[in-house]
């Protein structure tokens, strides 16, 4: 058997089949279960249900699904309830391109919701907010300077993560040695850069600040910088699948018992499992919310969540963009709800820009007006080891931080 | 001297994990000439076998047992359904395999929920020679490589299976005019390939995390390792994956992680232009 043009063609249109296949999950309805006359409010939902991100995406629309359903139950908003529109963005900002303009040009819908990366955020604000002229919220933490006019931003920025984690790593824990790994794309590199400047103005140092590749799989390198520079904090960015050896080989180091602290700012409840319970231990998180906050409002919509989906893989947490999805969704409800039902994108925003939510995981939340981003609670968590088990304590929180954006 | 020891250890450890997961990818491209792109996936099959058995409460020591096993019947499976059709074209085998690796990729995917699953090692912990730590994992990683190297080349130089698979890459015809069955033969050795697929990806799944790329990741550094060895003989791919192992490992000391990586590419490449036929051209087994 030789290898002809025929047999070239069929092997190479089977593997576009396997393709094809993979993206008939995009495009789903989630219709209310009454009507109103003019019609349900719709909702869209771009998110990554497929690739990599998945775990955070698919956490994004059970979150979204769950809200919209108890504002749907409790009448919806004025009147009218919220249809959901989904579209994946399958973790590949080239393909979230068109189906993001399906849910503009096709669904209509009337604001949409999500992304995860910053790569997705770039890739599909044009085609949402430009072209599209509709209201685009994005809901995870971030590296900030997102400041398009009719994008709302209700996650955590820089400043909200580190203004009070980083006092608190010098001046609390003692530490002055800071070292920065960091995987290298844009979170990490502007993250660190305002970092930087809050370390060094508390009297700090940085030893150094290094980039790697996602998938590095061997640090041996950094892990003896570490130790040569004798650093006693490490402000760490880097993500998986690059993360889990990085981790190790710092705990094989012997650097955690030596008195060093490892400092994440994305670490949640999902990344308890992604390390055994030793090499968690110590380890310091600042984020809009924990469980181990234990207010009575966040464990009300865990539960709640619970109820909806029994045993979900995919948990309400912060660092998945969960919580911005609540408040992203919570936020258009009061802003439509201020417009007296009014959906026009300009008259939506104008409300937004003032919105204020009374409650919400790890508590209320305002939008700060003409800075398209949130105030809101943050907590500084500590990674502790029961036997084995994981679990983070709260050890700070601080009201209303500003996002100091825009 | 107390750094010189650290280094090469974890050079020697970083290098073990690069040639146990070319082995099996080398052993198939080698004798059947086959480039199986599914071969990251039985990577993660292996790794995946270890994560069920700790899911299950049996802890991780069954499925480091059973990862070979489970894994190289998978292979026999696949070799005899699909991989036998495409003897003829590698091409098609090329396209054949990747799909079948994306169909395992994306299903483990689904099964793990995307996430990242964190692996205890069999034996964790650390001994200590001279004031230095040295992770266990790591050296009996390093010393199962070394067993398993030297298994494989007994195998093949030293038994008569190992002859007439020799007999076969040598010359089909002529194999099977002396009443060898390639057939048979061929499927041995891609079920050999996939359960050495599925013992690597058992022993690295504890030093980085399960999840449905694992295999990837290693999956183009084991191809330049095998072009850089060169193919037809069976320490070619094995000397290659030293080679870019220890390169990996070491780049990173000497320039900035992000250049390192591609470094590593240019250098072995630069290689593969000065000797195209490979490091080993005489002498084949």
């Amino acid at each position: 058997m030789t290898m002809n043009r025929r047999r070239l063609l069929g092997g190479a249109s089977a593997l576009a089949a396997a393709g094809w296949l993979g993206s008939l999950t995009s495009g789903f309805v989630l219709r209310p279960r009454w009507a109103h006359a003019a019609g349900p409010i719709k909702m869209g939902i771009a998110t990554d249900i497929t690739g990599p991100i998945a775990p955070s995406g698919n956490a994004n629309w059970q979150v979204a699904q769950f809200t919209v359903e108890e504002i749907n139950k409790a009448g919806g908003i004025q009147g009218r309830p919220i249809e959901l529109h989904l579209e994946d963005t399958a973790s590949d900002p080239k393909i979230a391109v068109g189906n993001v303009r399906k849910l503009i040009q096709e669904r209509k819908v009337d604001v949409v919701l999500g992304g995860i990366t910053s790569a997705m955020r770039q890739a599909i604000k044009d085609p949402i907010v430009n072209r599209g002229r509709t209201l685009y919220i994005y809901p995870q933490l971030y590296e900030g300077q997102e400041c398009t006019r009719f994008l709302f931003n209700t996650g955590p920025t820089p400043a909200q993560q580190c203004d009070r984690l980083i006092p608190y790593l010098i001046n609390t824990l003692g530490k002055k040695r800071f070292a920065m790994p960091s995987a290298n794309y844009v979170w990490p590199q502007l993250l660190n850069k305002y970092a930087r400047k809050v370390i060094e103005a508390n009297g700090g140092e940085v030893v150094f600040e290094e980039y790697y590749p996602l998938d590095q799989a061997e640090y041996s390198a950094t892990i003896s910088k570490i130790r040569d520079g004798k650093v006693d904090c490490l402000f760490s960015t880097i993500i998986a699948p690059g993360l889990q050896p990085f981790m190790k080989q710092l705990y094989e180091s012997g650097f955690q018992k030596n008195g060093g602290v490892v400092t994440c700012v994305y670490y949640d409840e999902n990344l308890l499992n992604y390390h055994p319970a030793h090499e968690m231990e110590g380890l310091v998180s600042c984020l809009d919310y924990f469980r181990a906050v234990n207010d009575p409002f966040g464990n009300a919509l865990q539960e709640g969540y619970e109820r909806k989906f029994p045993g979900s893989k995919y948990l309400f947490t912060a660092g998945s963009a969960s919580t911005g999805m609540y408040r992203g969704v919570k936020f258009y409800e009061a802003a439509v709800k201020a417009t007296g039902g009014k959906l026009s994108r300009e008259e939506v925003a104008a409300a937004m820009d003032k919105a204020v939510l009374e409650n919400g995981p790890g508590g209320g939340a305002q939008m700060v007006p003409g800075k398209l981003h949130a105030r809101m609670n943050m907590y500084i968590a500590v990674c502790r080891n029961d036997g084995g088990r994981t679990r983070y304590e709260v050890v700070d929180r601080a009201e209303m931080v500003d996002p100091r954006e825009c | 001297m107390d750094f010189a020891v650290k280094f090469a250890f974890d050079i020697l450890a970083f290098t073990s994990v690069m040639v146990l997961v070319v082995l099996g990818l080398g052993v198939i491209a080698s004798m059947m000439g086959i480039f199986n792109f599914a071969h990251g996936e039985l990577v993660l099959l292996g790794a995946y076998t270890v994560y069920l058995s700790s899911e299950l409460g049996l802890g991780t020591w069954p499925g480091l047992l059973a990862a070979p096993v489970v894994v190289g019947l998978i292979g026999l499976v696949l070799e005899r359904t699909i991989i036998r059709r495409f003897y003829k074209a590698p091409i098609i085998a090329m396209l054949g395999t990747y799909a079948i690796g994306l169909i395992i990729r994306e299903i483990v995917r689904g099964l793990l929920g995307g996430h990242y699953k964190s692996i205890p090692e069999p034996i964790g912990g650390a001994f200590s020679i001279g004031g230095l730590e040295f992770s266990i994992w790591r050296t009996m990683i390093i010393a199962i490589t070394l067993a398993v190297i030297a298994g494989i080349y007994l195998l093949l130089a030293r038994t008569s299976i190992g002859l007439r698979v020799r007999g076969a890459l040598e010359n089909p015809m002529l194999a099977r005019a002396c009443g060898i069955s390639t057939g048979h033969l061929y499927a041995l050795t891609f079920t050999f390939g996939a359960a050495l697929a599925g013992l690597a990806g058992a022993l690295i799944v504890p030093l980085y995390q399960l999840s449905a790329d694992i295999g990837i990741r290693f999956l183009v550094q084991a191809f330049l390792s095998v072009m850089l060895g060169g193919v037809g003989t069976f320490e070619g791919p094995v000397i290659g994956a030293a080679a870019v192992g220890s390169l990996a490992a070491w780049l990173p000391w000497v320039v900035t992680p992000v250049l390192a990586d591609p470094l590593v590419f240019v250098i072995a490449l630069a290689i593969v232009r000065l000797r195209p036929q490979g490091f080993i051209t005489v002498g084949r087994l």
